[in-house]
This record gives C-alpha cells, sequence and structure tokens, in this order.
C-alpha cells in the first residue's frame, strides 16, 4: 500500500481537473505545487546533506528573472525560461558552492542568507537590465484556462519526487546523509565533503529555479520583492519544510498544504482582520514545538494517541 | 453533552443557511486591501473610508435597493495573495464588479486577473503608469499616473522656485523607482539638472550617507518619493545635517499623511508636496467627508482615503447606470461614467497612451504652522505658500 502512495495521489491530482473546481481551487492547488518544489529542492540540501540555506529566494528569483528577462530582452516566450534557467542555476550553484560551502553550520547559512539578499538589491538596482522595482509584466499569458498550468506544475512535481527519490536511493543519496551525520568522519572514509555538498547545492538550486521560472510564467509579473524576499521566500521555504518533516519524501508536500492552505483558509475567515497571521504564527509554533520532526517525521508520535484507542477497543472485546 | 452537541450543530446549521435567507436583499462586495505588512497604514485609511461611504450609502438605501456589506480581505501587501483573493471574488462569490488595493505591484497582479476574465476592475490608488497603457479593456483607474503625480509640484517650481539643480531620492519601489523616472524626464523637459539621483532601501534607519552626497552636491531643490517612516526620518535627518535647498518636496503618499508631521515634528515645517487630493480643497462633499473621517479617528485622511471614500459611489453609479450586471454592461457603464466625486471629477478617457485612465489636476500642499495647507494651483489654495522657505540656522 505504502509504495504505491505516490501513485495513486499523482494519479488523483491527474483528474482534479475533471471535478470541475473554481480557478480559486485551482490557484490554491497550484500554489501548493509550486511550494512542493520549492521545499522538496531545498530539503536535498538542508534535510538531507544538513546544509541549512537561509537564502532560497537567490535561486527561486533567478529562475524567474531568467524566465522574465528571455521575454523581456529577446522577446521569446518565457516558457524557455525553464531550460534556461537549469544552465544559469547550476552555474550560480558552482559558484557559490566552491566559495560558500567550505563553510560548515551557522557560517554557510549566513552566507545564503547574504546571497538572497544581494540578489534582491543587485534586481533592484540594475534598472537597465531588470526593470528594477517597476517588474516584469508579461504582456499575455499563455493560457487562462488553469488546467495547463496545472498539469505542468503538476508534472514538475512529481518529476522532482521522483529525482530526489533516485537521487537519494543511489550511492550519492548515502554520501549526503554521511556528510549530515558526521561531515568529518565522512572525509575520513574518502568523501569529498565540499564536492558532494556542490552537487547537493546544485539540484536543490537548480529544481528552486525552475520553480520559480514556473511562477513567472504563472503569476505573468515579478518584481524584486516579490521573487527575491528574505521572509516570504526564503525563510517560508524553511518553514514549509520544518513543518511537514525535514528529510522525508513527503514531507515538504505536506508542509506546503499546510502553509498555503491554512494560511488561505485563516485568512478568508470573516471579520479577525489582520489577526489572521497571530493565529497562523500561533499554529506554526505549536506544531514545532510539539512536533519536532515535522507532521510526517513524527507521524508515529501523531497517530499514537488514536492507535493506542484502537489496541483499548480491542482489549474490551477480548 | 448530547444536548450541547445538538446546540452545537443548530448553530453550525443555522450559520449556514443564515446568510443566504438575506441574501436576496444585500451586496456583498470583497475588496483586498493590506491590512498587514508595511503598507497596513495606507490600508487601514481606506478601510476607515470605505466604511464611511458604506454607512452614506446603506443610510439613503444602498445599491439599486440593496444593502451593501463590505468584506475587507488582507492581502498583506502580495501580489500572489491579492490574485488569491480576486481568484475566489470572481469564480466563487461572483461579484460583478472588484475594486481596491493599494500598492502598484497588487493592483497589477488584480489587474491581469480582471483582464484574463473579463470582470471590471477599478484601480484605486495603483499609481504606476503602465498599469493603464497595457491596452486592458476591463481595468479602469480612478487616480492620476504617477507621471501626473508630480504635474503641480512642476508647474510651482517653473512659476515661483524656478531653479537650477535638483536631487532625487527615492525608496526602492514600484511606486519610488517609477515617480522618480517620471520626475527626472519632466526636469529635463524644462532645463532643471539633476545633481543626484539615489535609491535607498525601504525602512532604512539611517540616510545619512545618502544626504551627505546630496550635502555635497548643493541642490536647489530636493525631490523625494517614500512611504511613511522613510518620508519623516528623511526630513529630520536633512534637519540634523543643515542641508540647506530652496524648497524641499515630496512625491506624495509618506508626505502627504498627517503622520508625516506627526513624526517629523518641526523638520516638516514648510516641507511640500504634491498631492491627489486635500481635506481644503472645495469638491462637493469632500470637507463633509474630512471632517467626518476626523470626528471619527482625530486625524484628517489623506487622499488615499478620498479616493477609496469616492470608490465606493463610483461603484455605485455604475451599476445604478448598468444595464445589468454583467461584466460587459458593467463595462459600457464605466465608459460612460462621467460624475463628480469627493476625490474629484471622474472620467475614464483613452488618450496619451493610456486606456480607462481618469486625469485630473494634482495640487501642491505646504506644512504650514504644523498643517497641511493647500498651496497650488492657486484657485484651489487654502493659505498663501511660503516661499522662499529660512534656512535651518535661521529658524527658531
Amino acid at each position: 500500500m505504502k509504495k504505491f502512495l505516490p501513485l495513486i495521489v499523482f494519479a488523483l491530482l491527474c483528474i482534479v481537473p475533471f471535478f470541475g473546481l473554481s480557478t480559486y481551487v485551482m490557484h490554491i492547488l497550484i500554489l501548493v505545487l509550486i511550494w512542493s518544489v520549492i521545499g522538496m529542492g531545498w530539503n536535498i540540501l538542508g534535510g538531507y546533506t544538513g546544509q541549512v540555506s537561509f537564502g532560497h529566494a537567490a535561486f527561486f528569483g533567478m529562475g524567474a528573472y531568467a524566465a522574465g528577462l528571455l521575454y523581456q530582452h529577446l522577446g521569446i516566450s518565457a516558457w524557455w525560461g525553464l531550460p534556461v534557467c537549469v544552465l544559469i542555476l547550476t552555474a550560480l550553484s558552482l559558484i557559490v558552492g566552491y566559495i560558500c560551502l567550505r563553510l560548515r553550520g551557522a557560517y554557510f547559512a549566513l552566507a545564503t542568507l547574504a546571497l538572497g539578499e544581494i540578489c534582491r538589491v543587485a534586481a533592484e538596482n540594475l534598472v537597465d537590465f531588470t526593470k528594477g522595482n517597476m517588474g516584469i509584466m508579461l504582456r499575455e499569458r499563455t493560457w487562462v484556462d488553469k488546467t495547463w498550468y496545472f498539469y505542468i506544475i503538476l508534472l514538475i512535481a512529481a518529476g522532482t519526487y521522483i529525482l530526489i527519490k533516485m537521487v537519494m536511493e543511489s550511492k550519492l543519496g548515502y554520501y549526503f546523509v554521511a556528510i549530515r551525520e558526521d561531515q568529518d568522519a565522512a572525509e575520513s572514509l574518502g568523501i569529498n565533503t565540499t564536492f558532494y555538498k556542490t552537487i547537493s547545492l546544485c539540484i536543490s538550486g537548480v529544481l528552486t529555479g525552475i520553480a520559480g521560472a514556473y511562477y513567472m510564467n504563472y503569476m505573468g509579473y515579478i518584481d524584486p520583492s516579490t521573487v527575491f524576499p528574505l521572509s516570504e521566500v526564503s525563510i517560508a521555504t524553511v518553514v514549509v519544510v520544518m513543518v511537514g518533516g525535514a528529510a522525508t519524501y513527503w514531507g515538504p508536500i505536506v508542509g506546503a498544504v499546510i502553509m498555503v492552505f491554512l494560511a488561505e483558509e485563516i485568512r478568508s475567515i470573516p471579520f479577525i482582520g489582520a489577526a489572521h497571521q497571530t493565529i497562523f504564527g500561533i499554529i506554526l509554533i505549536l506544531i514545532i514545538m510539539f512536533l519536532p520532526n515535522g507532521i510526517v517525521g513524527d507521524f508515529r508520535k501523531l497517530i499514537k494517541p488514536l492507535s493506542r484507542a484502537k489496541r483499548e477497543c480491542h482489549h474490551e472485546f477480548n | 453533552m448530547k444536548r450541547f452537541s445538538a446546540i452545537v450543530s443548530c448553530l453550525f446549521l443555522l450559520s449556514i443557511f443564515a446568510p443566504q435567507a438575506f441574501a436576496q436583499n444585500v451586496l456583498k462586495l470583497g475588496i483586498p486591501l493590506p491590512l498587514t505588512g508595511t503598507n497596513a497604514k495606507f490600508g487601514e485609511i481606506e478601510k476607515k473610508s470605505y466604511e464611511i461611504a458604506l454607512g452614506e450609502i446603506n443610510a439613503k438605501g444602498g445599491i439599486k435597493g440593496k444593502k451593501v456589506v463590505l468584506e475587507f480581505e488582507d492581502s498583506q501587501g502580495k501580489p500572489e495573495v491579492s490574485r488569491s483573493i480576486v481568484e475566489r471574488l470572481i469564480d466563487v462569490k461572483k461579484q460583478p464588479v472588484v475594486f481596491g488595493e493599494y500598492s502598484s505591484s497588487c493592483s497589477k497582479a488584480v489587474a491581469a486577473v480582471a483582464e484574463e476574465r473579463k470582470i471590471p476592475y477599478m484601480v484605486v490608488t495603483g499609481a504606476t503608469d503602465d498599469i493603464t497603457q497595457q491596452n486592458y479593456k476591463y481595468v479602469f483607474r480612478m487616480n492620476p499616473t504617477n507621471a501626473y503625480y508630480a504635474t503641480g509640484l512642476m508647474s510651482f517650481l517653473k512659476e515661483v522656485v524656478k531653479p537650477k539643480t535638483i536631487a532625487i531620492l527615492y525608496e526602492s519601489s514600484d511606486f519610488g523607482t517609477s515617480g522618480a523616472e517620471d520626475m527626472v524626464k519632466q526636469a529635463a523637459k524644462v532645463g532643471i539638472k539633476v545633481l543626484v539621483k539615489e535609491q535607498y532601501e525601504k525602512g532604512a534607519v539611517d540616510f545619512k550617507p545618502i544626504l551627505s552626497k546630496v550635502k555635497a552636491a548643493k541642490p536647489d531643490v530636493i525631490y523625494m518619493v517614500s512611504y511613511v517612516m522613510d518620508a519623516a526620518l528623511l526630513m529630520r535627518q536633512i534637519k540634523e545635517l543643515r542641508i540647506d535647498a530652496n524648497l524641499y518636496a515630496g512625491g506624495a503618499a509618506g508626505f502627504a499623511i498627517p503622520e508625516f508631521i506627526q513624526n517629523a515634528k518641526e523638520a516638516s515645517e514648510l516641507v511640500m508636496t504634491a498631492t491627489l487630493w486635500s481635506q481644503q480643497i472645495a469638491y462637493p462633499g469632500s470637507r463633509e467627508y474630512a471632517e467626518k473621517y476626523k470626528k471619527m479617528y482625530k486625524d484628517y485622511p489623506s487622499y488615499h482615503g478620498a479616493e477609496a471614500y469616492s470608490a465606493l459611489y463610483i461603484i455605485k453609479d455604475v451599476l445604478e447606470r448598468a444595464k445589468s450586471w454583467k461584466p460587459d454592461d458593467i463595462r459600457a457603464a464605466f465608459k460612460a461614467t462621467n460624475m463628480m466625486t469627493a476625490f474629484g471629477p471622474i472620467k475614464f478617457e483613452d488618450k496619451e497612451g493610456y486606456t480607462n485612465q481618469n486625469f485630473m489636476e494634482t495640487l501642491v500642499m505646504q506644512v504650514i504652522k504644523g498643517k497641511h495647507e493647500t498651496i497650488w494651483p492657486q484657485k484651489y489654495a487654502s493659505a498663501k505658500y511660503v516661499y522662499p522657505i529660512p534656512k535651518w540656522r535661521e529658524r527658531k
């Protein structure tokens, strides 16, 4: 059963557009999928390899701007951003990895934090190239209907899931985990840690960038403060993974569902005004306090009371 | 316990069915606004103003006999959230017309949705020029665009100040950047030389590095485009550094709201700002609105408030004139709009590269004795302008 779960979920999602859901629900589903991809991308670096990044907005924004700038300067479809951003982000990850991945722990986290901010400030100031804060706007999006957008992001998400599963079940994955558990021990076993950390960063960066390029195509408008922000992208990514469960296959997906759906539901409770952010914040704190490994990571803990009740039922019958 | 759950489920059922029981005579309008985040101050001014207009309209029988209910939804100033809100308004709530939002970037996101879905959208405060330059058929804008914000100020500069040089400081946002770009263009047209053009991080705590550069350049005019806190801090630090220019001018937004005077105190004295509206202006209903707002919330509203207040009246007018509440009829009604509001005359025109854009005169205000007074154009002036302004060390 567990083996087929991904297939079942995928099949269910495939037929979602035939339910005739409103575009609002489709929009929310698309956002969930975008965040799942970003979360899964972050997870490979932060969860499996243990290198916490606070700068994934840099990769997300770079992907979005790759698509936007192709459209803006070359006049070609922004969908070209998806393949092109793979090249750009691999290059960026190699450079960043070469410099920053010699650092460990908090120092690496701070370096990535700076990276995100550098990208934002650069995008704001290179007005001739990026149009600065005026942003880039697609004159016309490809489809009005959301079905195709949904299928494309669904494919991206499924591809991401498969890729991560493949990587983590290969030798590469074992190297990543070894680095997370003890970098010195890994080094002494002959693993070139900086090299494998850089590979992890490349995969992570490219996946996040693809989500960014898709975001440009889907939303049709970007500016530096929407795609490069610290709190709304970089930190939100970390929270998505933490809530769902770091270093689990399903964690980022569950986290994205909670972050997007829950935030949206609480926001639309009528008459609470600005209090929705407080409520949402409290829920997040509670989840992180009581389920430090995230919902998927602590799933057993979560269902323990339930299974105990079941067992007691059995006892009564016996 | 059983009784309790019965009561709860009854209440629950009631809450599902109750709204529908009254639905026939109620018109619900959802408005996306930034109620949290950096733009929350403006969202709040607008929310209060919408509510004042709502009270007045409902007291007079609502729109086409329907009682109006406004539902404010917090967009947090994020375009993707605005998009979610509007998708839901259009799709789930079947709202025939959309209006609201504060910032330019959110307005753009909403405009894109509205145009795709062919549902009329009225931009209330988003000022970036390009929103109405896209040839959008279903997007209307009641406020003048950024390019026109400073026209009033420009004519004051040309006729009274006659400066040769200018320094432009602007915040890193859509509004700030396009405001600064427009100023550069206008300055070039009149032959004013731009000595300094600097962008700063919004919400910065120290402007001294930029201001030292300005001081060294000795411009005749310092023009600043910023939101609330930055505007006050800029002026305070200009005073601290004793940067003497012939004129300090703000490009609306943060300079035109009462908080500017409260936060900057005496540093705000004699500072001028472009504005789209002022509480002294003699449009029908505008003074009544300003007094009412002051009575309820202890301060005069800024032009944002007047825009929101008038927006609801425009929507009322449009919905009453529309043949039916189908998008195309509403769009036709928008096109035919020609009305006077507390914010000024409203008419959506296609000219100078804009579509469905309202054009109007913009004003200049100056802080005189701790109060915003309208000083330009002279026919609207509530006080005589103070110029030339004394140097900082000559002031008390």
